[in-house]
């Protein structure tokens, strides 16, 4: 017990603790105007959150093993049902109805398939043809049931996690060229099949001004709160764009432009620095880990948390187009935060299990 | 090490650079919005949590000489609404019009009105509003953003149609106006005294710096600048003389202007008939602009200024004076008056066909009689005559800038005929002479040449405020003996019981002095019998003038009474004029204390 809790990695736990403080500072200047009980369920979420960290923290890897199959199948069987029995939201169907609570299939999918794909590379090598193939199959499945719900943000993200992981898993750059190559290919098509709210998006991005009430209206004034925060920001609670409502979604998508308003640059390159001391310690732990599984988990949470990231701020800043994804640890949002507490689990009982400079000679391996 | 392990930490490090770029990618930008493009984003983040509301200044008061009130400002709401803050437009229009039943075209010309202002300013919907119809809009406002519902004032004309072409009117800016600083919601003074003492009535507007969220709601007031409050302007004029000259006048078109001799402290100017002017203030509707446009009794014209009618007899005072400057061999003798004179081929009558008589200066002007005039003007000749009428102020304006001023006309040394000059034939000279034919003036210049012929000569320009410097357009080279003579015989057109305002004017508290005239408005046949006034069309019938001044002995305020198509000067334009220094008198008796103690205030 001892030992376990002596092993924890200290620099990401520190982090962690930042990053909870931050978050939850930074969520009380969003929502402090209309009562404080979103900020009190998302101090909930967080001791919740914090509770399945440890629990992950404290159950041996191979349960994530054993378990991740049967999660990968029991996420692509709900994406399979979402078009048949799914919740129709702004156009899309992306929600299961499960009587007490809704659930987004294509949420538990990303951290299933990137259990899964670990799995898969843990004894296996991505320069085989076979291997290699199986996964990509792994990836395409579920990103084909995305796609048709629409939900373009999820399903790139996705591509996107498995496809780093099958990087680094040693798929050959040659085959990797190829896989890019096919999907520039196939933009066209995709761009001709998109339905016409994520067309505007895109369109929207492109030239935010050409619509400046209408669908570029959030980026323009989220562009507006961070570009008026300066370097210093404008204090704690005094900024205005956040304050009078001009930021939209200020608790969820948009909250980092809450930050940045109000502490400015220097705020906002604090979130920064944490998210990178965060992304290089996971990637650290990867490096150190006992078992290529655990190496890949981490090369894998890092991935979602780093696209995640920069899709968020990139969003906010109005230099990548609106994608619906949370800041990480930052954004109101229950599932969202518990889901990366547990990956984040994850990656620390990898850490805990990681014994000195000895990597990957788990017994049998034809890897070790 | 095995190859598989050295490929993963390869790209590893490779991922660790990725990890570190897209960060430092994500600074950049940053850096780009809160840094080199901070100012500008922080404008922006003003501009969308300030609202400048600008706050109307209280026009000036319009006051008479004695304080009482010609253009007051009463309390009232005004419904504004900014465009751009309004989410259904329609939805909104309808609703309001449901709530305070404006015609359709009312909404038409509304939505029109939006469509032309600037969609981050309000634009005025209604004023005027009581509070009955204010407050059921203000408490849905929450239901109507961008709709407000603020107090103001708007302008009211106690005495309507009576001080209407004198004080003049608002109406709403216009986009010059608002070039010029005034806001979009504000009235501007568009003729009268409203108009030409627009600076000073108006102050200037004020602004209130409004904190709103992203709903334009308000949140906050952080800093207010009070509006500049405009002046009261205190006019000369005194309503009662103006108020009495209406009543005299009844419901006949006319003008009567009343001068103070002194000073050309403008006491009464009235034009009939007159216009409502308080229905200009919610916004005139075009049919009745157009009523009071095409209405063949001209209402919007001013008839004081703004229109030059043959001054007819009362001219012969000026052909008189010139006659005595230039010593014409008639001023100081006398002729026969047979009731006619005979011009080569013409028969030129006097107005009494029976004649006159042994005729002289005196009796001449008293009684009025034209073949004196006719002999006078032939000697004179038309140069001379259209120098004394230069002299006295004819054919110029008179400085009162109320609007745009009629000139008249008088005749020139010589006339253009085609394309060479010739000289005037002696019967447009003699026609002249007795105020008919080429030479016309306005009921103002008239007031004034009797104000002069009253102070000695000093030709003023009139003054329409209280207690400003008398301004002297020309102070004129002209013998004290020679006005006495015209004076003189003024008096008697009053006293004399054969003079032609005796009846009228008997018996008065001032006893006054002036000369009739009526002015021939076509040239009909001089013989044709019967052509008094009552047989005649009133389009036809003659216009009635007198002219003049009171107190005889010690002048205070000079007069011209204009009746269009009245008839004879005596009997329709004097009594207008007796009951004009009546109230004079009246006032004059009450003013003292009055005066003093608006003073003392």
């Amino acid at each position: 017990m001892m030992d376990t809790l002596k092993r924890m990695d200290a620099v990401l736990l520190l982090c962690l603790a930042c990053l909870a403080a931050l978050g939850l500072t930074t969520l009380y200047a969003a929502v402090h105007q209309g009562g404080l009980h979103l900020w009190h369920r998302q101090i909930i979420y967080w001791l919740t959150g914090m509770a399945g960290f440890l629990a992950v923290c404290f159950t041996p890897l191979r349960a994530a093993g054993l378990l991740a199959w049967p999660a990968y199948a029991l996420a692509l069987l709900a994406l399979a049902l979402v078009p048949l029995v799914g919740q129709v939201q702004m156009g899309a169907r992306r929600w299961l109805d499960l009587g007490a609570f809704h659930v987004q299939p294509s949420e538990l999918m990303k951290w299933a398939l990137m259990l899964a794909l670990a799995h898969w590379f843990a004894s296996r090598d991505a320069a085989s043809k076979k291997n290699a193939a199986v996964a990509v199959a792994m990836i395409a499945m579920p990103a084909g049931l995305i796609i048709i719900q629409p939900d373009l943000g999820t399903t790139l993200v996705l591509a996107a996690a498995g496809a780093v992981m099958l990087v680094a898993a040693g798929l050959p750059w040659r085959w990797a060229a190829g896989g890019l190559g096919l999907m520039l290919a196939a933009l066209p098509f995709v761009w001709q099949h998109m339905h016409a709210y994520q067309k505007q998006r895109v369109l929207t991005f492109l030239n935010p001004q050409s619509d400046p009430l209408g669908a570029g209206y959030h980026v323009i004034q989220s562009m507006i709160a961070i570009g008026s925060g300066g370097i210093f920001g404008k204090g704690f609670l005094h900024g205005t764009q956040a304050r009078l409502h001009f930021l939209p979604e200020q608790h969820t998508d948009f909250i980092f432009a809450v930050l940045a308003e109000e502490g400015g640059f220097v705020a906002a390159s604090v979130l920064l620095l944490l998210y990178v001391v965060m992304i290089a310690r996971i990637l650290a732990i990867a490096r150190r880990a006992a078992t290529r599984f655990g190496s890949l988990i981490c090369i894998g949470v890092a991935t979602i948390f780093t696209l995640y990231a920069a899709i968020n701020i990139g969003m906010v800043t109005g230099v990548l187009p609106v994608v619906g994804v949370p800041l990480p640890f930052v954004s109101y949002g229950g599932s969202a935060l518990l889901t990366m507490l547990l990956a984040l689990g994850l990656v620390m009982r990898v850490a805990i299990e990681s014994r000195g400079r000895v990597y990957w000679q788990r017994p049998g391996s034809p890897l070790a | 090490m095995l190859e598989i392990r050295r490929i993963f930490e390869r790209r590893l490090l490779l991922l660790q650079l990725i990890g570190l770029l897209l960060p430092l990618l994500l600074a950049a930008r940053l850096l780009d919005l809160q840094w080199i493009q901070h100012r500008g984003l922080l404008e922006k983040a003003e501009r969308n949590r300030v609202n400048i509301v600008p706050v109307p200044p209280t026009r000036g008061e319009i006051v008479d000489r004695h304080g009482r009130g010609l253009a007051v400002n009463h309390i009232s709401w005004r419904l504004t609404l900014i465009p751009e803050r309004v989410e259904h437009l329609e939805a909104t229009l309808k609703r309001l019009q449901g709530m305070l039943g404006w015609s359709n075209a009312r909404l038409r010309r509304l939505r029109a009105r939006i469509r032309r202002a600037r969609p981050d300013r309000p634009v005025l919907l209604a004023d005027k509003l009581d509070w009955s119809q204010a407050a059921p809009i203000a408490a849905r406002l929450y239901a109507m953003p961008g709709v407000d519902v603020r107090v103001g004032t708007h302008r009211f004309y106690p005495f309507g149609a009576l001080t209407s072409h004198l004080i003049g009117y608002l109406s709403l800016a216009g986009p010059e106006d608002v070039r010029a600083g005034v806001l979009p919601t504000e009235k501007v003074g568009r003729s009268g005294v409203e108009r030409l003492f627009e600076d000073r009535l108006h102050g200037k507007p004020g602004a209130q710096y409004e904190e709103v969220d992203a709903h334009g709601r308000r949140v906050d007031v952080f800093k207010r600048i009070p509006p500049v409050m405009g002046q009261r302007v205190r006019l000369a004029l005194d309503a009662r003389l103006q108020q009495a000259a209406a009543r005299a006048l009844g419901d006949r078109a006319g003008a009567v202007v009343a001068l103070d001799v002194n000073t050309g402290e403008v006491l009464a100017l009235l034009s009939q008939p007159g216009f409502a002017p308080n229905r200009f203030i919610t916004g005139l509707e075009t049919e009745q602009w157009q009523a009071w446009v095409n209405d063949p009794r001209h209402p919007l014209l001013n008839r004081a200024l703004q229109a030059a009618f043959p001054p007819a007899s009362t001219f012969k005072l000026l052909v008189g004076l010139a006659g005595l400057r230039r010593g014409a061999p008639l001023a100081t003798a006398s002729t026969q008056c047979e009731g006619f004179l005979e011009l080569a081929d013409r028969k030129l009558r006097c107005w009494k066909r029976t004649g006159h008589g042994r005729v002289n200066l005196h009796k001449a002007i008293v009684e009025s009689c034209d073949v004196y005039f006719y002999e006078l003007g032939d000697q004179l000749g038309m140069p001379a005559i259209s120098e004394e009428a230069a002299r006295w102020g004819f054919g110029q304006h008179t400085g009162i800038r109320l609007g745009p001023e009629a000139t008249g006309t008088v005749p020139g040394p010589r006339k253009r005929a085609g394309r060479r000059w010739r000289h005037w034939f002696r019967g447009e000279t003699m026609i002249t002479a007795i105020g008919q034919g080429e030479v016309t003036a306005t009921p103002l210049q008239l007031a004034r040449f009797a104000a002069a012929i009253a102070n000695g000569g000093r030709l003023l320009a009139p003054n329409l405020l209280a207690d400003a410097p008398p301004r002297v357009t020309r102070a004129l080279d002209v013998s004290p003996a020679q006005l006495a003579i015209i004076r003189r015989a003024m008096r008697d057109v009053v006293a004399n019981p054969h003079g032609t305002a005796h009846a009228a004017l008997r018996g008065l508290p001032w006893p006054a002095a002036g000369k009739t005239g009526t002015a021939q408005v076509i040239a009909k046949a001089q013989d044709v019998k019967g052509s008094d006034a009552k047989t005649l069309s009133y389009l036809h019938r003659d216009h009635a003038w007198f002219v003049g001044f009171a107190p005889v002995d010690k002048p205070r305020i000079a007069f011209a009474v204009f009746v269009e198509h009245g008839g004879h000067g005596g009997s329709a334009a004097a009594p207008v004029a007796a009951a004009l220094l009546r109230a004079a008198a009246a006032e004059s008796k009450q003013a003292q204390p009055l005066a003093s103690r608006e003073r003392a205030r």
